[in-house]
C-alpha cells in the first residue's frame, strides 16, 4: 500500500512528527508540573502526628468484655510451661496457667492453687501443700468440660518436668527434691521425694533444707498440666496448652498471633475480664509504637530511643505510662583469676572510675546508677550501703596507687562486649573514656552473645567483659549464690564468670540457704551484698529502666514486679474501645487527621 | 535438552553440597547453640543435657554426616530414632529430614513450611509490581526514546535504583499507613484478602528497585531491537507501527525472562530488611532470628531452600530462553 505513496507527501509527515514530538514534550512538562503540585499538596496536607492517645475512656466500674491486644518484637517459642524459659513464651504461659504459689504485687509469695502457704517441717526439708478444691482444667480432648485438678496432677507434672525425655531447662532448680537426680538420669522410675497424701495434699521432701524451694515452686516450670492432654497430643502438646489459668488457649498462627479466650471457671477471686486476648508476634518496636499511637495495640513495653523520648516528654501520655527498674543488674565482670584483676585494688579502681551519671545521660536516662548487685526492689537491696560502688575519681586513683600502679597500667586490657549495635558501641566508648582517667587503656573486643556465654564460662579465658543478670525469682540467692558462689565455678559453663572465690562469703551463703527466719536470712544476704560491692568482682554499672504505656481505656493494669508483661488482671473500658477498633481497624481509608480532632480525645 | 538438564542437576548438587558444608561449619563454629538456646540463666547440667540430646557433643564432621543423613540418627525427635541402638535408622537431609529447630521446638520443615507461603505471597506481589511498573515504563520510554519523557522516566528509574528499602519502607509506613491510614500498619493479617492488603505496601517497597532495573534493561533492549534489520525491513514493508512494536517487544523480552528466573531465589529467600520493617513474618525474618539465636537446624534449612531456589531459578531461566530463542541450543557443547 505505502510503496506507491507519492514523494510529495513526505514533507507533511515529517512536519506532523515534529508537532507530535512538541506536543508530547509539552504534555510531559504539564504532567511533571501537575505531579509536583500534587506532591506539594500531599506534603502540605499531611496529617499531623498525634501527640497523645486517640481514644479516651470513661470512669466506670470494672466490667467484663472487649479484646485486649498486645505484642512482642520476637516470636513465642513454646506453650509448654515445662520447656519455656524465655520472657516471651512466659507472657503467653502466664495467661493460661497457674501454680501452687504465686507472687503478689510486692514480690511476696502468696498461695494460688494452694489454700495457704505450705507447712514446713522442723528441719526445713519437708514442704506440705494443701490444694484448693474445685480448681478446673480448661477443656481438653475427651474432656469437653475440663476436670478438677488433684494432687496427682501436680506429681505428674513435676515428674514430667524432671524427665530427661522432656529435657526441661528448669530441672536444675528442682534437683534438691529427694530422688530427682536419679530419676532424671533414668536410673529409677519414681521420685520418692514427691508424695501424694490425698487428692488435695501433696508433700515434697528435699535432700537439704532450702528456703528458695518456695520460690522455685512458684516458677512457671512447676505449673501443673493434665496427663490426658499430654497423652492426647504427644510431642505436639506445646501447641495445645491446657492449664487452670484465667484464659484458655484459642489458636496460634505461628509467627503472627496467639489468641486466648476468658476462662469463666477461673478459681481465683481476681477474675479475668476481657473476652479475648490477642498476642501479636514479630511486631518491631518502631511498628508497635506507630500502631499503639494509632489505637490498634493496647499496650507497649519496649521503645526505640526516639520513641522513648517522645513518650517520656509527652504530657498527654503521662497518666498512662510507668517507668520502673527491671529486676536485672548490669556491670563489668572481671576475672579474679587473671591479671591484672587478681589485684583487688585494680578492680575497685575500675568500680570507682565509672561515671555512671554520664552513662545514664548518654542513654537518655533509661537506667538507674548501680552500686551493688541487688537491684532496688529486691529483698536485701540496701539503700544506704556504705560499701556501694560509685563514681569518685579520688578513690579510684587512690586504689590505683594501692595496687602499685599510680600512673596506670602499661598494657591495654581486653574487655569483651557483646553485639555490634550502637548501644554496645556507646557503652564501650564510655568505658574507654572513664578508664582513661585512671590510666587504663581499654581494648574492646566485640563478640556474639553465644561466644560470650561459651568463653566467659571457662577459667582463665576472658579477663573482663560486659555482663548482666535477670532474675529467675525474687530472692537474693538468685543473684548472689548463682553469680558469686564457688559452687558456680566449673571447667565449662561457669555461672560465676568472674571466678570470684571467697570462702568467708560462701559460708554466709550456705548458712542463709537453709534459714527459715526470713529477716535473719535477709541479714546474711545484706552482708554478702556488701562483701561483693567491696571486693568488686563486678564493677556495677546500671539497673535498666523499663517504660510501659497503655491506652486510656485499659484499666487496672500495673507492671508486675516478677513477671514481665503480666496482663491477667486488667479490664477494658468497653464502648470506647469498640469504637477505637472499628474506626482505626486495619486500613479503613479514613485519614488519621480525622481521628486527631479534639472531639475524639 | 535432557542431557543438558541432567548435567545442570549434577553440577548443582556439587554446588549445593559445598554451600551446605560451608554454612554448617560457619554456624557451628561461631558459638554454642546450647548456651544461646537455653539463655544466660541456664545451668551447666541443662547445657550438657541439651548437647547430648541434640548430638552436639560429637565431633563436627560426625555432626555434618548425621545432618546429611549418612550417620546414625541421634535426634530423639526424628522418626528414625529408637531407644535400641541397633534399630536406629538414618535421619538427615538425604532422608528429607531437616531436623528439629532448637528455638521453635518444632520440625524445621514445619517452621519453613509455615513461613515459605508468606514470603512467596510477598515475593509474587512484588514481582507483579516490578513487571507492571518496570516493563511499562521501559517500553514507554523506548518507544519515545530521546524525548523529554524518555529522559524523565529514565532519571526516575535511576532515582528508584538508588533508593534502598530501608529508606522507602519507613517513609511509606509513616505516610500511607500511620498518617493517612490507607493501608494496614504492618503485620500479616488474618485471612486471604487481609494478607493481600497487608502485602501491598511491602510489595511496593520491594518492587521499586526491581522495577527501576527492569525499566532500564527493557528500554535498552527495546531501543536496540528497534534499530535492528528486521524492524527496519518490517517498517519498510509498511507494517503498522503498533505491529512493529509488538514484534520488537517480544524480542526484547528475552533478557527479561532471564532476569525473572534469576529473581526466583529472592522470592523464596525473602527480603530481610523489608520483612523486618513491615513486620512480615516470612523467611527473611526467620533467617535473621535463627542466625541470632544460633538455631543451626533452621539456618541450614533456610540455606538449603535458598540454594535450591538459586539453582532452579537459573535452570528455568536457561530453559525458558532456549524455548523462546531458537538461536540458543542447550545441547551444543559448552
Amino acid at each position: 500500500m505505502t510503496h506507491s505513496t507519492p514523494k510529495t507527501e513526505e514533507t507533511p509527515e515529517i512536519a506532523s512528527t515534529k508537532t507530535r514530538r512538541q506536543l508530547e514534550n509539552l504534555g510531559c512538562l504539564a504532567t511533571f508540573v501537575v505531579g509536583v503540585i500534587f506532591l506539594i499538596g500531599f506534603i502540605v496536607l499531611l496529617p499531623e502526628r498525634p501527640d497523645g492517645p486517640r481514644y479516651g475512656g470513661a470512669e466506670s466500674e470494672p466490667h467484663s468484655g472487649g479484646t485486649f491486644v498486645f505484642q512482642h518484637e520476637s516470636n513465642v517459642r513454646t506453650l509448654d510451661p515445662h520447656i519455656a524459659y524465655d520472657e516471651l513464651s512466659g507472657m503467653a504461659i502466664r495467661l493460661m496457667f497457674d501454680g501452687l504459689l504465686d507472687y503478689d504485687f510486692e514480690s511476696n509469695l502468696v498461695p494460688s492453687i494452694a489454700t495457704q502457704m505450705p507447712t514446713v517441717s522442723e528441719d526445713g526439708k519437708v514442704f506440705r501443700f494443701h490444694l484448693r478444691q474445685g480448681v478446673r482444667f480448661h477443656p481438653m480432648p475427651g474432656l469437653p468440660e475440663g476436670r478438677e485438678l488433684v494432687a496427682e496432677d501436680v506429681r505428674y507434672s513435676m515428674m514430667r518436668l524432671m524427665s530427661k525425655e522432656v529435657g526441661s531447662p528448669g530441672f536444675p532448680f528442682y534437683s534438691a527434691i529427694e530422688g530427682a537426680p536419679a530419676y532424671h538420669e533414668g536410673e529409677t522410675d519414681d521420685v520418692p521425694g514427691i508424695v501424694v497424701i490425698d487428692d488435695y495434699t501433696i508433700e515434697f521432701r528435699l535432700t537439704e533444707p532450702d528456703q528458695t524451694f518456695l520460690n522455685v515452686m512458684a516458677m512457671p516450670f512447676a505449673y501443673p498440666i493434665p496427663r490426658e492432654n499430654v497423652e492426647a497430643h504427644g510431642s505436639e502438646v506445646k501447641f495445645h496448652p491446657v492449664g487452670v489459668g484465667p484464659f484458655r488457649f484459642e489458636g496460634w498462627e505461628r509467627g503472627v498471633q496467639l489468641t486466648f479466650t476468658r476462662n469463666d471457671h477461673y478459681f481465683r477471686d481476681d477474675r479475668p475480664r476481657p473476652d479475648r486476648m490477642v498476642f501479636l508476634e514479630n511486631v518491631t518496636r518502631e511498628l508497635a509504637s506507630l500502631r499503639f499511637q494509632n489505637g490498634d495495640i493496647d499496650t507497649i513495653h519496649r521503645q526505640s530511643p526516639s520513641d522513648y523520648r517522645f513518650y517520656r516528654d509527652s504530657e498527654a501520655w503521662a497518666p498512662y505510662r510507668v517507668e520502673f527498674p527491671r529486676m536485672s543488674t548490669f556491670g563489668i565482670g572481671m576475672n579474679c583469676e587473671m591479671e591484672p584483676f587478681t589485684n583487688r585494688h585494680i578492680r575497685r579502681a575500675i568500680a570507682f572510675s565509672l561515671d555512671r551519671a554520664g552513662w545514664s545521660r548518654a542513654r537518655s536516662g533509661r537506667m538507674l546508677e548501680a552500686g551493688q548487685i541487688l537491684p532496688p526492689g529486691m529483698p536485701g537491696h540496701d539503700e544506704n550501703l556504705a560499701e556501694a560502688q560509685r563514681f569518685d575519681l579520688d578513690i579510684a586513683r587512690e586504689e590505683m596507687r594501692l595496687a602499685g600502679h599510680p600512673d596506670g597500667l602499661d598494657e591495654p586490657v581486653p574487655f569483651w562486649i557483646t553485639g555490634q549495635d550502637d548501644t554496645s558501641r556507646q557503652y564501650g566508648e564510655l568505658l574507654q573514656a572513664d578508664l582513661q582517667q585512671i590510666g587504663i587503656e581499654v581494648d574492646l573486643e566485640f563478640v556474639s552473645f553465644a561466644t560470650y556465654l561459651e568463653e566467659t564460662g571457662k577459667p582463665n579465658t576472658v579477663p573482663a567483659f560486659f555482663t548482666g543478670w535477670n532474675l529467675d525469682f525474687p530472692d537474693p540467692s538468685n543473684f548472689i549464690d548463682i553469680l558469686f558462689h564457688q559452687r558456680a565455678i566449673h571447667e565449662q559453663h561457669s555461672e560465676n564468670r568472674a571466678f570470684y572465690r571467697n570462702d568467708e562469703m560462701d559460708a554466709i551463703l550456705d548458712r542463709a540457704r537453709s534459714m527459715t527466719d526470713r529477716e535473719a536470712r535477709l541479714d546474711l544476704y545484706r552482708q554478702a551484698n556488701a562483701i561483693i560491692a567491696n571486693d568488686a568482682p563486678w564493677a556495677f554499672t546500671y539497673y535498666p529502666l523499663s517504660m510501659e504505656l497503655w491506652q486510656p481505656y485499659v484499666r487496672g493494669y500495673a507492671p508486675h514486679p516478677v513477671y514481665s508483661e503480666d496482663y491477667r488482671n486488667l479490664w477494658l473500658d468497653l464502648p470506647r474501645q469498640r469504637l477505637a477498633r472499628s474506626l482505626a481497624g486495619r486500613g479503613t481509608g479514613v485519614p488519621a487527621a480525622f481521628f486527631a480532632l479534639p472531639g475524639w480525645r | 535438552m535432557w542431557a543438558y538438564i541432567a548435567r545442570r542437576i549434577f553440577s548443582a548438587s556439587i554446588v549445593l553440597t559445598l554451600a551446605i558444608f560451608l554454612v554448617f561449619i560457619l554456624i557451628n563454629e561461631v558459638g554454642d547453640p546450647a548456651a544461646s538456646t537455653l539463655g544466660p540463666n541456664a545451668g551447666p547440667e541443662a547445657i550438657a543435657d541439651f548437647k547430648a540430646k541434640q548430638g552436639l557433643d560429637r565431633p563436627l564432621m560426625v555432626q555434618f554426616a548425621s545432618f546429611l543423613g549418612v550417620g546414625r540418627c541421634v535426634r530423639e525427635a526424628s522418626p528414625a530414632w529408637s531407644e535400641d541402638d541397633s534399630e536406629r535408622g538414618y535421619c538427615g537431609l538425604l532422608q528429607g529430614d531437616f531436623g528439629e529447630s532448637f528455638s521453635h521446638n518444632e520440625q524445621v520443615a514445619s517452621v519453613i513450611g509455615n513461613r515459605l507461603p508468606r514470603t512467596l505471597l510477598l515475593g509474587i506481589v512484588a514481582l507483579v509490581f516490578e513487571l507492571l511498573l518496570g516493563l511499562g515504563v521501559g517500553i514507554f520510554a523506548a518507544l519515545r526514546r530521546n524525548t523529554l519523557i524518555d529522559t524523565g522516566l529514565m532519571s526516575a528509574a535511576y532515582f528508584g535504583i538508588s533508593l534502598p528499602t530501608f529508606v522507602t519502607g519507613p517513609i511509606f509506613l509513616i505516610v500511607f499507613c500511620f498518617l493517612y491510614g490507607w493501608f494496614p500498619l504492618g503485620g500479616y493479617g488474618i485471612d486471604a484478602a487481609d494478607h493481600l492488603r497487608h502485602a501491598i505496601l511491602p510489595g511496593l517497597t520491594l518492587a521499586i528497585i526491581g522495577a527501576a532495573t527492569y525499566a532500564r534493561v527493557m528500554r535498552g533492549e527495546l531501543v536496540e531491537v528497534l534499530q535492528s534489520d528486521f524492524v527496519r525491513t518490517a517498517r519498510a514493508k509498511g507494517l503498522p507501527a503498533s505491529r512493529v512494536s509488538m514484534h520488537a517487544i517480544r524480542n526484547a523480552l528475552i533478557p527479561i525472562v532471564t532476569m525473572i528466573g534469576m529473581s526466583l531465589p529472592l522470592l523464596v529467600g525473602g527480603a530481610i530488611i523489608t520483612e523486618k520493617i513491615f513486620g512480615w513474618p516470612g523467611m527473611g525474618m526467620l533467617a535473621i532470628e535463627s542466625i541470632a539465636n544460633l538455631d543451626s537446624p533452621v539456618v541450614m534449612g533456610v540455606v538449603v531452600v535458598f540454594a535450591v531456589a538459586v539453582q532452579i531459578g537459573n535452570l528455568i531461566a536457561d530453559i525458558a530462553v532456549a524455548a523462546l530463542d531458537p538461536r540458543v541450543r542447550l545441547d551444543a557443547s559448552g
